[in-house]
């Protein structure tokens, strides 16, 4: 039987997932991005030093990244010298963006796949939020109404976790989770302005001066969301993972893993990172080269060329065109399938023995749950590489305040060349991002964007091949043909963002 | 126009919708009078959008999240919250636009593709689709952010798919339901909810001509920006990073009606200009609109100072 997921909800955007299902098993995928916009189109033409604002509004969920991808293109292209300050700044703001995000990812967005919220009805204690929680689902179910406790009921059908105080405690946590966020991202608006969509970042730097008054206040709040990621979120983690060790083994990807690296620890453009660049295919880890990129579109809504490299890319769209299936490209690299993500980012790192708190780590959570490395490419492996990146990231973000020099020079001196190129790359929190910008008479003249999902939410490439989440999905074993709660894990472990991955 | 009655029932729904915990205790208790069951649901439906005034909207800290979880029973449908997914997800969409469950407001977030509807699907139709039937059976709509506005990123110059604000496409296809324009990439949340307040003590708030609500959009952010004094004294950044008024990198306080100045962003932790950095008009209607209208004039100072 053919059933489509879409349109899959707690995801950034407009997914869908056409599946074919047989014997309770699915035997094909194929992932549809369901919107599109069109920016490389509307960026040719513009000011160059508009891209890091237009290009945030890719995504309103992972902006910063957006806005540091372009700036680093920019900087590669004016070949800008960049203040220390500059790059601290930028990390300081893309970090904490990163924390929110995985906080948000696995309470709002993952935690009902596993939570039952209905064991709230049972609580006997005296916490003030739950009380009102019970209350709530009480006076809604008694209502009558047609669609009572929405937004968290109706659901799909499935096996959630039958422990009441484990359920009952994610649910307080899941309250919790909103106000952390939060904190994560005034830390950054403090640096950045405000979030979502900051102004402050430019290419060479960012225009805050780092006064000793911001510096502390940065510090307290993102000291608030470490605690939180060690006390509850990763806690969380394990706990879900007790509960469903199947997980370590369901909706394992079928290609390599492709990582650029996360946040460069010195400002030479080709500083060494927090976490290390690499393409992990066979089982080696290899040097990154943009070069061999290219994206196929033969499955996509587009009628420009196919397979074309990332700096010779165009974009014709085409609604109507036969046998494509979805507004997502299908990026490849040397021709093979990667995922992109926390599991491509810890996985990479982890092989090349670069980060001594990522080997450490996974370590403990190997030991801890039995598992092999390999089994970080599973549903429980991308939220268990989210819980190690935050712990990673908010111990260095911490660590980098103590480099600030609040007298220092926070930016390069901008001077836009009339003609230019350049690439800039860094993980969003979802995976690898890539742009690249070619500068002409001043102006953009080609701007492309390869974004995560854009990767693991990629539809058959042209030889047919599947993308990371259509490979992930075949083989899995659902209970309801109809519902498919197994799928939908498998494809919020991925945490895709369409408008991202479309743009 | 809707009457008093509509627009207290859209008030409390808006209201369940973005919390309440902390409103001044009359207007509290005026929504405490509502009975939740009799309120109209809200439907929260995403078009072209980034979905950046979802998450602008999940950094209100008075109201918290906390209240959004508890009190936003009249919330039926958002994309990022709901636990339910798929074709259940739409058919409950469905029952609300075709008028089978009840009144309730539309929440749009993102523009329209008018030319090319196949560059925004839910389930089986284009999301102009659901915005077709929506016209006949809800209450009003709430356009939240600037590309549901006035078009914003989406209608920039070029675009591929004639995108649109809500407002736009409703005129074209001949609509005279009232929409309430919010606009910001993304919109302050306090904007949104408390026009709602607004609604609920005074009634229909007094709208600017482009649409949205005086409160919050009768000021240009350069009359009340702090740094009025630099500019007034002719005290300029002449870089990226420098103290002084901003307006010579480009600043578009001027020209953009907002209250950041006085509002800030992140329960109150900071604003652009706060941060250094000049204004980009993210509120206005012609945000990013036109290529030849670059944010900062960053090319035009170094061309004049060769």
């Amino acid at each position: 039987m053919k059933v489509d997921l879409g349109p899959i909800t707690r995801i950034e955007g407009h997914l869908n997932v056409h599946t074919t299902v047989e014997n309770n098993v699915i035997t094909d995928a194929q992932c549809m991005g369901e919107m599109f916009r069109g920016f490389e189109v509307f960026l040719q033409g513009r000011d160059p030093l508009d891209a890091q604002q237009i290009t945030q509004r890719i995504c309103g969920v992972c902006p910063y990244a957006h806005a540091i991808a372009s700036s680093y293109a920019q900087e590669n292209a004016y070949q800008l010298k960049v203040p220390s300050n500059g790059r601290i700044l930028h990390n300081l703001i893309q970090g904490a963006n990163h924390l929110y995000d995985y906080l948000l990812q696995f309470y709002q967005l993952s935690a009902l796949d596993f939570v039952d919220v209905t064991a709230i009805l049972k609580y006997k204690g005296k916490d003030a939020d739950l009380l009102h929680l019970k209350g709530w689902v009480q006076a809604e179910l008694a209502s009558g109404k047609p669609f009572p406790a929405a937004p968290f009921l109706p659901r799909l059908s499935g096996n959630y976790i039958n422990d009441t105080d484990l359920n009952i405690g994610a649910l307080k946590h899941y309250i919790e989770a909103m106000h952390i966020q939060q904190k994560a991202n005034r830390a950054a608006a403090i640096f950045g302005g405000k979030f979502p969509h900051t102004t402050a970042i430019f290419p060479g730097g960012a225009t805050q001066t780092p006064s000793i008054d911001k510096i502390s206040n940065y510090v307290a709040l993102i000291t608030e969301v470490r605690n939180f990621i060690h006390n509850t979120y990763i806690p969380d983690i394990v706990a879900v993972a007790g509960g469903f060790p199947n997980y370590w083994n369901i909706g394992a990807s079928k290609g390599g893993f492709l990582s650029y690296g996360l946040m460069p620890l010195t400002s030479d453009r080709n500083s060494k990172r927090l976490m290390a660049p690499g393409v992990l295919l066979d089982g080696t880890v290899q040097k990154v080269d943009f070069e061999r990129i290219t994206q196929d579109i033969n499955h996509s809504k587009y009628s420009s060329p196919t397979a074309l490299k990332v700096r010779d890319a165009v974009l014709t769209p085409a609604p109507h065109k036969k046998d494509a299936y979805s507004w997502i490209k299908a990026p490849r690299y040397n021709g093979r399938m990667v995922e992109v993500g926390p599991s491509a980012r810890i996985m990479v790192d982890y092989l090349q023995g670069h980060n001594p708190t990522v080997k450490k780590l996974v370590e403990t959570f190997a030991k801890m749950a039995k598992i092999q490395a390999s089994q970080l490419n599973s549903v429980l492996g991308r939220h268990l590489c989210r819980a190690i990146s935050a712990a990673v990231i908010a111990d260095f973000l911490l660590a980098e305040t103590e480099r600030l020099d609040p007298k220092g020079p926070t930016m390069a001196d901008l001077s836009v060349p009339a003609s230019a190129e350049g690439f800039g790359a860094t993980e969003a929190s979802r995976g690898g991002l890539l742009h690249y910008i070619r500068i002409e008479k001043h102006k953009i003249a080609r701007y492309e964007c390869v974004v995560p999902t854009t990767w693991n939410a990629s539809p058959r490439d042209d030889q047919g091949n599947p993308g990371a989440m259509e490979s992930a999905l075949i083989g899995t074993k659902v209970t309801n043909p109809e519902e498919q709660l197994e799928a939908l894990r498998i494809v919020h472990s991925f945490d895709p963002c369409i408008a991202c991955a479309v743009h | 126009m809707i009457d008093r009655r509509q627009f207290l029932q859209m008030a409390a729904t808006l209201s369940t919708v973005f919390g309440v915990s902390n409103l001044p205790a009359p207007v509290q208790a005026a929504l405490n009078k509502i009975d939740p069951a009799s309120l109209p649901k809200l439907v929260y439906l995403q078009g072209q959008s980034c979905t950046g005034c979802s998450i602008s909207l999940l950094q209100a800290e008075s109201p918290s999240p906390a209240s959004l979880i508890t009190d936003y029973s009249q919330l039926a449908f958002h994309a990022d919250l709901s636990a339910i997914s798929g074709k259940k997800a739409v058919e409950m969409i469905t029952r609300f636009v075709t008028g089978q469950a009840g009144p309730y407001l539309l929440a749009i977030e993102g523009a329209i593709p008018a030319k090319m509807p196949e560059a925004c699907v839910i389930g089986e139709h284009p999301f102009a689709w659901y915005l077709d039937q929506a016209a006949k059976t809800m209450t009003a709509a709430v356009a939240v952010g600037t590309c549901a506005s006035h078009g914003g990123i989406p209608a920039a110059e070029g675009n591929p798919t004639g995108a649109c604000s809500l407002r736009e496409y409703y005129a074209q296809t001949g609509v005279k339901k009232p929409v309430i324009a919010i606009p910001g990439c993304p919109p302050h949340p306090d904007w949104v909810w408390q026009t709602v307040v607004h609604l609920v003590k005074i009634g229909m708030p007094e709208l600017t001509k482009d649409g949205s609500p005086k409160l919050f959009f009768d000021r240009k952010v350069h009359e009340t920006c702090p740094r009025y004094h630099d500019f007034q004294q002719e005290i300029f950044a002449k870089k990226l990073g420098a103290n002084g008024c901003l307006f010579k990198l480009g600043c578009l306080g001027p020209d953009t009606s907002a209250d950041c100045p006085t509002r800030w962003w992140n329960g109150g932790q900071n604003w652009c200009i706060g941060a250094n950095a000049p204004c980009i008009g993210c509120a206005s209607p012609i945000f990013a609109r036109k290529k030849n209208f670059p944010f900062y004039r960053i090319a035009e100072l170094q061309k004049t100072s060769k």
